[in-house]
């Protein structure tokens, strides 16, 4: 690593810029999906040798932006110019044409090849050549790495390199196109320490010879540590744009989280329970949680959810939510700690019965081939009423499944289509009525609402409601914190391995930016 | 996601039927051409060809139909018993190739018991046969089943590994302990005939010529509703089928996906080691080395071909059977050498692939 920064100044040079005036601008770009506005008329501009951070919670439209930038979207409306002249970037091809360049935050290489051979495929070389050679082709690649004092063993298998080299390599590979616009995604989401130093001292090099850097991030001390303006979205709206040194982490907490949202009606139902049982019906205790690549997600945390309550976690995606929800409905084990139920055996399944909607309903929540029908089933088919002996209760089942269908609101023409055959809202519905119908006393939801139209989403949190009215236990972890502040009655954030109780009453803004930025732990290492 | 998402239309009462109907002439028209094609490359006039398969598999000419559909009825019969476990194991996400060995276990059982002749009741012992060689290949199946939840050894491979064990495990018990009395052939005794099968369809319907149609192939046959009914009526089979269409779907629903695995495999090998039994005591009579002709691996374009459906493999197994029936017939009659017979059933097996990848370009499923 030392050795690297020591090379850093090398003589080698980087491709200069075309102009010193060139830049880059994005207007009125409005992009729908379906009934929901992505974004609504952002502008958006980069200049040649700066980096420009983006900065925006989950879902306020930074990497839609971005990848309409890079092609990989195209707007339903607004403008792109490059040094003033109007462009079409129809897809990742042109945009590389055009000198554009993202580096993803989930790698697009291939494990199994080595580093040289990883450079040579996405290389500027005619595939049919006959005389395709690996090492030619990967000379312009490895030559900006060298330029940047990365020395990439070109021999080495990709899945043996550790997660920061292997993003050296994608930076190289953008490079190699001799690209003038850098887009990094999320480029620190996936490093530790010494790493995001060295990653910012790369993307200053870059600045400094005059390419124009995106970072998007919703890193807070990363933003002031490393931008030269800053550009906050919130909700596909442009809040605003500004030089770093007219804003501090607290301004730019309130303009990504905005004011304090209304108060909701749905409160009232909070009331009435109050103050809590003394008995919490769920507890954890020290609880310390690993990811699936054994790193650390949940670090000695302790919390309980008390019967006929709605325990709310926040904060942004990639914290620990799935770990979480996995570990507390019994499908993860958690390294150490202990899990309670009514100070008794927690067996999920049977000792809580148990609601789970899961936070990515393709991949967790469906089998995508089967039956509307028989994805509702997945739960009831357990319970002994529709079942004689080993075999299933079918005219039960069926009807059962037809209320649901009903009563969820569920649009299908028929039960036995296969659940591929529904929009995403109405996939979510089959989850959702499975996790809720059976009177489960223990719900966990993971953004129950995500890709859901208002009216669907009004009937899910009325849903939620009811279960908390005839006593369940619910903990209900979303993004979104209006969505916590109109349902829950306790609300946690979870960063930096660890939860922190905030009061989304009275609401703020400024200590839950904060939060969600990571900026409280920021001494930690 | 908005009202404004079309829904999409229902399907009319008649639809699936019009869809499998037509599916259907899609298959046997491209299984002619090729059959056709292959007749002809090698210069056998097809028309022959054609009826002497016909012949073969069901009756017509000097062959009374009587005799050709028992002859198919017997050849179904072990590829039926191992394409249903292929069914099993394959609609769990198990991609077994293990058919051969847990066979072959099954067979090898019965054989040992079989030593005990003198002194069982040979109803019982029969009985005891069919059971223990049903155990042995469930116990067949639930190592490789084992193997991949315990150590995430892929069943594609432990099965093969499982086949030779048996393969080579039958091979030293017919040269050694069970080895035929005169100690010349890789084969055991023939088994006396009150351990076989009867026969049961009087000879006097097929022309006087005794037919092979034995009681095993009831067996056999009685097998597909149960699958039919294990699969799609009961819980077990349900959470099977969630299991091998999305197991992280299964195991967030709080099913034990494990458990479903090897439960799967040893149903699997069940299935198989019953053939085994079934097929000692009503066709081969003996334990030989060379006992199956690779029932276990024909199993799986059996399996495929009826669309991993008990009762699709159960028509895809009789159009096998058939198939077989009929080749051997074309090979005396015709002097069609074997190995054209084998390549028009491999034609049969592409045809279908064929179509099916034809299917998945212009699906008529109804897509989101």
């Amino acid at each position: 690593m030392n050795s690297a920064r020591d090379t850093a100044g090398s003589t080698t040079p980087l491709a200069a810029p075309s102009s010193t005036t060139s830049s880059v601008q994005m207007q009125q770009i409005v992009k729908r999906y379906g009934a929901t506005i992505a974004l609504n008329g952002v502008d958006f501009d980069l200049q040649a040798g700066e980096i420009h951070a983006l900065l925006g919670e989950n879902g306020a439209g930074k990497s839609t932006l971005m990848h309409i930038l890079s092609g990989m979207t195209q707007p339903d409306s607004g403008t792109i110019r490059i040094n003033n002249a109007t462009v079409n970037i129809a897809s990742p091809r042109e945009a590389r044409r055009l000198g554009i360049a993202m580096v993803h935050q989930h790698f697009t290489l291939v494990p199994a090849f080595t580093v040289q051979e990883n450079l040579a495929l996405d290389a500027d070389v005619p595939l049919h050549a006959l005389r395709y050679r690996t090492t030619e082709a990967a000379k312009p690649a490895l030559d900006q790495a060298a330029a940047l004092g990365w020395q990439l063993d070109p021999y080495a298998r990709v899945e043996d390199l550790p997660v920061g080299i292997q993003q050296r390599i994608e930076i190289a590979k953008a490079l190699a196109t001799n690209a003038q616009w850098l887009i990094f995604d999320e480029p620190t989401a996936v490093l530790i320490g010494e790493e995001i130093e060295e990653l910012f001292r790369v993307l200053r090099t870059l600045r400094d010879s005059g390419k124009g850097v995106v970072f998007i991030t919703h890193k807070l001390p990363e933003v002031m540590a490393l931008a030269d303006r800053v550009t906050v979205l919130r909700r596909g709206q442009k809040i605003a744009t500004a030089p770093i040194h007219e804003v501090n982490p607290t301004l730019l907490a309130q303009w990504m989280v905005g004011e304090a949202p209304k108060t909701q009606p749905l409160s009232e139902s909070r009331q009435v329970l109050r103050p809590l049982p003394t008995t919490p019906a769920f507890r954890a205790e020290n609880l310390t949680v690993l990811g699936d690549k054994g790193e650390s997600i949940l670090q000695n945390i302790s919390f309980e959810v008390y019967p006929g309550e709605i325990f709310g976690i926040g904060g942004v995606d990639g914290n620990g939510q799935t770990e979480l929800a996995e570990t507390i409905v019994g499908l993860r084990t958690p390294k150490s700690g202990r899990l309670l139920w009514y100070e008794g055996e927690f067996r999920p399944g049977q000792h809580p019965r148990i609601g789970y909607i899961p936070q990515d309903r393709r991949r967790h929540g469906l089998a995508l081939t089967m039956t509307v029908e028989e994805n509702l089933l997945f739960e009831a088919v357990k319970e002994a009423k529709y079942r004689f002996g080993p075999f299933l209760r079918r005219a039960a089942l069926h009807e059962l499944a037809e209320t649901l269908i009903r009563e969820f609101d569920i649009r299908t023409p028929s039960a036995k289509l296969p659940a591929s055959a529904l929009s995403g809202g109405n996939q979510q519905k089959i989850v959702v009525a499975r996790a809720l119908h059976h009177r489960a006393e223990w719900i966990v939801a993971v953004n129950p609402v995500r890709g859901l139209d208002i009216n669907a989403t009004q009937f899910v949190h009325t849903q939620l409601l009811n279960a908390k009215q005839r006593g369940a236990s619910i903990v209900l972890i979303s993004t979104d914190l209006d969505e916590l502040a109109a349902l829950a009655d306790r609300t946690v954030i979870l960063s930096n391995h660890q939860m922190h109780p905030i009061d989304l009453i009275q609401r703020d803004a400024t200590q839950i930016g904060l939060l969600l930025g990571g900026a409280s732990t920021k001494e930690t290492p | 996601m908005s009202l404004a998402k079309r829904l999409p239309a229902k399907p009319t009462p008649l639809y699936p039927l019009m869809r499998f109907l037509g599916i259907a002439f899609l298959y046997i028209i491209g299984f002619l051409i090729l059959l056709v094609a292959t007749f002809a490359v090698f210069g056998v006039a097809p028309n022959k060809a054609l009826f002497a398969l016909q012949q073969g598999a069901l009756g017509g000419g000097p062959i009374s139909p009587a005799y050709a559909i028992s002859e198919t009825l017997v050849r179904a019969t072990p590829l039926l018993l191992t394409g249903l476990s292929i069914v099993v194991a394959w609609q769990t996400g198990m991609f077994s190739i293990g058919g051969d060995g847990q066979l072959l276990m099954g067979a090898l059982t019965a054989t040992v018991l079989a030593q005990l002749q003198h002194v069982v009741n040979p109803n019982l012992l029969i009985f005891l046969m069919l059971v223990c060689g049903t155990l042995v290949g469930a116990l067949w199946g639930a190592i490789a089943g084992w193997l991949r939840v315990k150590r995430n050894v892929q069943e594609v491979i432990s099965t093969i590994m499982l086949n030779y064990i048996a393969l080579y495990l039958v091979g030293a018990a017919v040269v050694g302990p069970l080895q035929e009395s005169s100690h010349s052939n890789p084969e055991s005794n023939l088994l006396p005939d009150k351990l076989l099968f009867a026969h049961i369809l009087p000879p006097s319907w097929s022309g006087g010529i005794t037919t092979r149609l034995h009681s095993g192939v009831l067996l056999a046959f009685l097998a597909v509703p149960i699958v039919w009914l294990y699969l799609y009526r009961t819980l077990q089979g349900f959470q099977l089928r969630i299991v091998g269409q999305n197991p992280e779907a299964a195991r967030a629903a709080g099913i034990s996906v494990n458990q479903t695995r090897v439960r799967a495999m040893a149903i699997s090998g069940a299935l198989c080691g019953l053939a085994g039994v079934i097929q000692l005591l009503g066709t081969s009579e003996r334990l030989s080395a060379n006992f199956s002709p690779g029932w276990g691996y024909t199993a799986i374009p059996v399996a495929l071909v009826g669309g991993l459906h008990p009762i699709g493999t159960l028509l895809s197994a009789l159009f096998f059977g058939a198939l077989e029936a009929g080749s051997v017939n074309a090979e005396q009659t015709l002097q069609v050498p074997a190995s054209l017979i084998a390549i028009v059933q491999a034609a049969a097996v592409l045809a279908i692939i064929g179509v099916n990848a034809w299917r998945q370009r212009y699906p008529t499923e109804l897509k989101d």
